[in-house]
């Protein structure tokens, strides 16, 4: 059997007419920023906070934040600023920053307005197989990150692949937020990264999600973010070419997944051991070649 | 009079064409490849590109040994790519191979099915059956 390692780059537009480049063994890059659009002031705050952490340790990286969290548990919870006025404040988050910005988007009509603010283009885990939304993602023409869902196995990511391929996208990033074990309860199969790497697209660690209990306190997900730093550096350490996080400045009081976002005062710690187990991993990658033990 | 029509008989006399026979491209699904190879009823599927150049052969041989040694989950096995599983170079003859030597060869190597090749481009199937019934009929008065 062929194995194919994440060989292919991605190249995620910037305000600057500079791509940020994802795989092909490079370095690390760094999805960060709230779970939701709050403000424009939040927003600049969050991203101010990640980017001196970033600036410190070299990484490049892209703002995140929803403007539309379309699958909380409860019909009361914040559901977001919506459309027009999240894409309007990430807008002027990305004109003045000059970051690369992204967002999710849960419905096929909302693909066209996303595309035109956003560089790069989320796929909720829940919605991963739609293939509504995927040739809405791909229509965007920007690149396609794909979460995999939590009922998803990492090998049937491919036929999600396929689906993007057919409407003209090849720009992917696979993602593991976790995978359901029973109810409520997610567990990370780190196998997931090689597996999903069989597709040639470069492959993610969602460290915030994967912590997440989901729907565990009645109509709200819990979260045990004491494990963000184990699960982040195991994720490094087995093959990843980008990493996601979501930090709060105040989780307590953020509007949502208060659970499993990061604290930005623990930022530095996870970000820095990260980049470093991955810059370890591409030595011994240079060392000793790509991994070939036992192909089957 | 039997060997002087054997003599004669090459494989572009005697292949299956068109859609008889079993095709499927390198990224199609492992489990497609065996609804193909299923609904020939052949125990062969030709993995070709868009242009029916023949990159590989999967067999149900092949299938057999696999299943024998893979310890993936059998979800995943099947929702693998084709081209991940074949052999490439295989065997092949050209049209005008004698039959003769087509079933010499298929002897040799104990198979059931050749592709019949030109300038790589799959033109048909050598099936060991379709083959004896067209010597068999041909010595019919």
């Amino acid at each position: 059997m062929k194995k194919i390692m994440a060989s292919k780059s991605i190249s995620i537009p910037s305000p600057s007419g500079k791509t940020v480049q994802i795989g092909n063994n490079g370095e690390l890059v760094l999805i960060a920023g709230p779970c939701a659009i709050e403000s424009y002031d939040h927003s600049m705050k969050v991203a101010e906070l990640i980017g001196t952490v970033c600036k410190k340790y070299d990484t490049e990286w892209i703002f995140k934040a929803c403007y539309d969290k379309d699958c909380r548990s409860s019909p009361t919870s914040f559901h977001g600023l919506g459309l027009e006025e999240g894409l309007r404040i990430l807008e002027r988050v990305r004109n003045e920053t000059g970051l690369s910005v992204t967002s999710d988007f849960s419905d096929p009509s909302w693909g066209e307005a996303t595309g035109e603010v956003c560089d790069l283009i989320q796929v909720p885990a829940y919605l991963c197989r739609q293939t509504s939304i995927l040739k809405a993602a791909a229509a965007t023409g920007k690149p396609v990150h794909l979460k995999k869902g939590q009922f998803m196995s990492p090998w049937n990511m491919k036929n999600s692949c396929r689906k993007l391929e057919s409407f003209d996208s090849d720009q992917i990033l696979l993602t593991d937020r976790g995978t359901f074990f029973g109810y409520n309860m997610l567990i990370n199969d780190m196998r997931a990264f090689p597996i999903m790497a069989e597709t040639g697209y470069p492959v993610c660690f969602d460290a915030t999600h994967s912590v997440q209990l989901p729907t565990s306190m009645g109509n709200i997900s819990g979260g045990q973010r004491e494990y963000i730093p184990n699960l982040t550096r195991a994720a490094a350490a087995c093959g990843i070419d980008a990493l996601f996080m979501e930090v709060h400045d105040d989780p307590q009081n953020a509007l949502s997944d208060a659970n499993t976002v990061l604290d930005i005062k623990y930022f530095e710690v996870v970000l820095a051991q990260a980049k470093s187990i991955h810059d370890t991993r591409r030595e011994l990658r240079e060392k000793w070649g790509d991994d070939n033990v036992h192909p089957v | 009079m039997i060997m002087s029509i054997q003599s004669e008989i090459v494989a572009s006399d005697v292949m299956l064409r068109g859609n008889k026979i079993p095709k499927a491209y390198p990224k199609a699904l492992l489990k497609d490849v065996l609804e193909i190879m299923d609904g020939h009823s052949l125990g062969i599927v030709c993995i070709v590109d868009q242009e029916d150049k023949l990159e590989g052969i999967i067999t149900d041989g092949d299938i057999r040994r696999l299943l024998s040694l893979v310890q993936k989950p059998l979800a995943a096995l099947l929702n693998d790519d084709a081209v991940n599983h074949c052999v490439t170079s295989p065997l092949s003859v050209n049209p005008n191979t004698l039959l003769t030597e087509v079933v010499a060869q298929m002897g040799k190597k104990r198979i059931w099915d050749l592709p019949v090749v030109s300038e790589g481009v799959l033109i048909g199937l050598v099936h060991l059956h379709p083959a004896i019934e067209a010597v068999m009929s041909k010595q019919k008065p």
